[in-house]
């Protein structure tokens, strides 16, 4: 066990630990990772000086003190992220202790945990780049620590960077011929349609999506966030017409103060009125986790998925928060739903208004109201026409609003952007006794021609109002149009009219959209690959009835089989070229002898060989002798160039008679 | 007093064991030359392997029940990797070419070096690999084409044909998941010599009294025995002139006197307390007359081997001394 081999043993260790645990540390408080760091420096420097281990009271001491700065960090509050820092932490505790190969061995194994540990957090396409350099890294160092335990081939021709590169090409191919089995084992292993235990409650990171509550400024942060918040593929044809893309989130009912709410009511189900005429879409939705239960669906959604539901307000309503990317399909309808009674008490309630709170605004409304006794649309009309001729703004750059949020919005400050819009237009129609509410959600969307989905951000973020119209039902009004037609026709960007950010920047765009078309691909056939898909793809190989039995069955067969392909391959890969030009004449001159009925048994040497076939080679068995025992020199002995091509020459002048 | 050998034999041990090494035995060709083949060689995960099952046990149970599809992508490609390992360990070992395994004869007592000849005939190295006996283990690695030869000691205890227990060549590589081995016996039972009783007494003194020591520094016999070199003081009526000529060199004929100058060592003489005891002291004996170059005689009672000297007397004698029931 020599002391170099056992530094690289655990340099690759520690480089395995550091590639796998860093986007864990990019989640951790930076001091944390300092401690971190420290330990690795630490562990890197006592293999680089050959230190002993520290005394086990300081290691046990060390190791408490590390649990203790995670429950500080965590602040007492027990997630995923507590769960994953305090394995990252309990990983550079065991450093301290790396001693022995077995120690080695199982921190380069847990890295493949650590890896897995994080995918619960990200399954981006990027992280495949993680999971590849983790992977081979922690391969090249179960390889090194192998190399400690027993003896390695000593190459004397070979340096040290020759060597290394060669243990790297062992690590790779080791990987890339893992892969067959990993896809089958993919395809096969049966997959669990519900969860075995709970579900986790957080998955993005301290990240925010769309909230169910409408203050100045909730959406307004989701502006410059370019993350996709879905995907919708349109199974049935084109995607609808860019200025009717409005995804429907949650519906906000209740102001209480100058926040618009989510009603705790809307969660009772009651049977919800068909459309009348209209297209019915059907899309298809890969909707990232945003820990939340609302499914987005195109506005009018009529139906979800199975395990989904429609609320009173028409909200499409997951059974369990959106922890992980899920696909889904829905199908939505294009033209108002109704027309129905609005119930009186539904009335009362979407009428409203918290008193002694813009009073300004409340006048305005009674003025309208005189203007147009019985017409709302006109009311409205109206309205959306006062908003384009008065000197509104649609921007992102604006001011906190007070207590009199809408009075101070309509009248004095005149700059916002559409939350600002749609929460003071619900309050003026509900002040001229029109019901109203707020719906949350997202406007537009990216058509990718060339992978034919609507890419729809977090930037695409929207607000907008549905009023009550007798006759009509619940009609979607988009003050914000009314400002700004360019905030609909190009998003809320194209709004603006300036860059967002440094980075924003056209051909950055396109090279994000070019990215995000290989994100979907990736997202649609590997993540959305699930226990219904697994179903649908025995179904075409003829397996209708294909239970978890069946697959089990058909996984263990095909294992074998591709087990078998891989000992054959990997048999073959074994046998290697000629390492020498001297080799090879002697190969050559093997086969020449094989020709004339001279086979070499694989277990004789060269000079057991050519004295065994001396009498069969007549005048030349004492060449050949003197040939095989000079090829054992040059093969096995020290090397001299000049002996060795001398070697060559006259192994190729042989001719057997 | 019962050795430890004999101990282990008379309980159920050794029926379990005397099974298996039969049942291996079964399997293929168990002592040298062979090839080893698919059917000798076992594999199982190590204790390392077995703790990376779980990890990735682990990793599969998480990622199947959060649906996570990437973790389970890496639980797969963990799990390719250790069937590859498998593959690669068996592989390893698949082919190799044992040649020889044979020891020298050692005295009881002292460890036999057990040494294992080995050739890799296929075009592939094999590194890794690890060759145990039953106290000792000797790591080594074959290059293609490559022969080599490993020792392994393996401890004796009494003087005899010794049948070793089974060696195991095996091998971790190339991750330390799987450990592939095979099982093998020597070709032939090692010699144990008995073990020279230390200290020694005294050579015997022969039928010829002092005559026997005297004959070596006086070497005049009634019986031609040899032609040697001239040295300073031979008489010269005892240089060989006809041959001295023939071979350019002056030679003189040397005389032996057969009754007095060969030493009788016999084991009934010997003294001790017990069979095991006299063979001891003639064991010693034996040696000391062959390193102080006499002739002798070894006289066992129902056999009698010699006169003879040098080596090759000594070691009949040796193995004779071993070979005696006790």
């Amino acid at each position: 066990m020599n002391a170099p081999g056992r530094a690289s043993a655990v340099y690759w260790t520690l480089a395995a630990l550091v590639i796998s645990s860093s986007p864990h540390l990019a989640a951790m408080p930076p001091w944390l990772v300092a401690v971190f760091l420290t330990l690795v420096a630490w562990r890197w420097l006592a293999a680089r000086q050959s230190w002993a281990p520290p005394p086990t009271a300081l290691r046990v001491f060390i190791s408490l003190a590390l649990i203790v700065l995670v429950l500080v960090a965590s602040g007492g509050h027990w997630s995923r992220r507590a769960a994953t820092t305090l394995l990252c932490m309990m990983m550079a505790a065991k450093l301290m202790e790396m001693f022995r190969p077995r120690d080695l061995r199982l921190v380069a194994a847990l890295c493949f945990f650590m890896m897995t540990a994080q995918f619960l957090f990200n399954e981006r396409l990027v992280y495949l780049f993680y999971l590849a350099a983790g992977a081979w890294t922690a391969t090249m160092a179960l390889l090194s620590i192998q190399r400690l335990d027993s003896m390695a081939l000593p190459r004397p021709g070979l340096g040290r960077r020759e060597q290394l590169a060669a243990q790297g090409r062992q690590a790779a191919s080791m990987i890339l011929l893992a892969l067959p089995v990993a896809a089958l084992l993919f395809v096969l292993f049966p997959r669990l349609a519900q969860p075995l235990w709970g579900l986790p409650q957080q998955s993005m990171d301290g990240r925010t999506g769309l909230t169910d509550e409408l203050t100045a400024g909730s959406i307004a942060n989701l502006f410059l966030d370019d993350r996709p918040a879905f995907r919708v593929e349109f199974p049935d044809g084109q995607p609808p017409p860019p200025e009717t893309r409005y995804w429907r989130g949650p519906v906000l009912t209740e102001l209480d103060g100058s926040t618009w709410k989510r009603s705790r009511l809307a969660d009772t189900s009651s049977p919800l009125p068909e459309a009348q005429g209209g297209n019915e879409f059907l899309h298809r939705v890969q909707l990232e986790p945003h820990e939340r239960r609302w499914l987005f669906a195109l506005d009018h959604p009529r139906a979800g998925p199975d395990d989904s539901r429609l609320t009173t307000t028409r909200e499409l309503l997951a059974r369990n928060p959106i922890t992980a990317l899920t696909q889904y399909d829905a199908r939505s309808i294009n033209a108002p739903f109704g027309p129905r009674d609005l119930p009186s008490s539904a009335r009362a309630y979407y009428l409203s208004l918290p008193d002694e709170r813009n009073p300004r605004t409340r006048r305005f409304a009674s003025d309208l109201r005189q203007q147009f006794p019985d017409d709302d649309a006109g009311l409205i009309a109206h309205v959306l026409e006062w908003f384009r001729e008065e000197p509104f703004r649609y921007s992102l750059a604006t001011a906190p609003l007070g207590r009199h949020n809408a009075d101070e919005f309509l009248f004095d400050l005149r700059d916002g952007y559409c939350e600002y819009y749609a929460s003071a237009f619900a309050i003026l129609m509900r002040a001229a006794d029109i019901p109203s509410r707020v719906v949350l959600g997202y406007m537009g969307g990216d058509w990718q021609e060339a992978a034919q989905y609507l890419l729809v951000r977090q930037s695409d973020a929207h607000a907008w109002t549905e009023v009550w119209l007798d006759g009509s039902g619940w009609v979607r009004v988009d003050p914000t149009a009314a400002v700004s037609p360019e905030r609909i026709d190009y998003g809320a960007w194209g709004a603006i009219g300036e860059p967002r950010h440094v980075l924003d920047r056209e051909w950055l765009r396109d090279l994000r959209n070019r990215l995000d078309r290989a994100q979907h691909t990736w997202n649609r056939w590997i993540l959305g690959f699930d226990a219904e898909r697994q179903q649908r793809m025995l179904e075409r190989l003829g397996l209708p009835q294909g239970t978890h039995t069946t697959l089990a069955i058909l996984m263990v067969i095909a294992l074998g089989l591709v087990t078998v392909v891989l000992a054959v391959l990997l048999w073959r890969r074994d046998r290697q070229r000629p390492r020498s030009a001297a080799e090879k004449a002697w190969r050559q001159l093997l086969g020449r002898l094989r020709r004339r009925g001279m086979i070499k048994h694989p277990a004789e040497t060269p000079g057991e060989f050519a004295r065994r076939v001396l009498p069969q080679l007549r005048a030349q068995g004492r060449d050949f002798v003197e040939l095989a025992e000079w090829y054992s020199q040059v093969h096995y002995g020290p090397r001299q160039i000049g002996r060795e091509r001398q070697f060559i020459e006259a192994a190729g002048n042989f001719r057997p008679g | 007093m019962f050795s430890l050998a004999d101990r282990v034999r008379r309980s159920g041990l050794f029926t379990l064991g005397h099974w298996a090494d039969r049942w291996i035995k079964r399997r293929g060709p168990s002592r040298p030359p062979l090839s080893l083949s698919y059917r000798q060689i076992f594999i199982l995960p190590t204790a390392f392997g077995w703790v990376f099952g779980l990890i990735t046990l682990a990793m599969l149970m998480g990622s199947l029940n959060f649906n996570n599809n990437l973790g389970l992508l890496t639980a797969f490609v963990v799990a390719g990797l250790a069937v590859n390992s498998m593959l690669m360990a068996f592989n390893n070992l698949h082919g190799l070419h044992l040649r020889h395994c044979w020891a020298a004869p050692v005295f009881a007592g002292e460890p036999a070096r057990l040494r294992v000849n080995l050739a890799n005939d296929d075009s592939r190295p094999r590194p890794g690999l690890t060759l145990s006996g039953q106290i000792e283990q000797t790591h080594f690695a074959l290059d293609y084409g490559q022969i080599d030869e490993v020792e392994v000691t393996i401890p004796t205890a009494r003087r005899g044909w010794m049948h070793p227990e089974r060696l195991r060549v095996q091998t971790i590589h190339p991750l330390g998941l799987f450990r592939a081995w095979s099982w093998f016996w020597p070709e032939q039972p090692v010699l144990v010599w008995p073990r020279p009783a230390q200290p020694a007494p005294p050579l015997p003194v022969t039928g010829g009294g002092a005559m026997g020591t005297k004959a070596l520094s006086e070497p005049q016999g009634e019986d031609f025995h040899s032609l040697r070199a001239w040295r300073e003081g031979d008489p010269l009526h005892l240089v060989a002139w006809k041959q001295s000529q023939r071979h350019q060199a002056l030679l003189s004929r040397e005389f032996r006197q057969e009754q007095s100058d060969i030493l009788e060592i016999s084991l009934s003489s010997a003294p001790g307390k017990d069979i095991e005891q006299r063979i001891s002291v003639a064991t010693a004996w034996v040696l000391m007359a062959s390193r102080e170059q006499r002739s002798w005689v070894l006289d066992l009672g129902t056999e009698s081997l010699g006169p003879g000297r040098g080596e090759q007397h000594r070691n009949d004698c040796l193995r004779a001394l071993a070979e005696l029931p006790s």
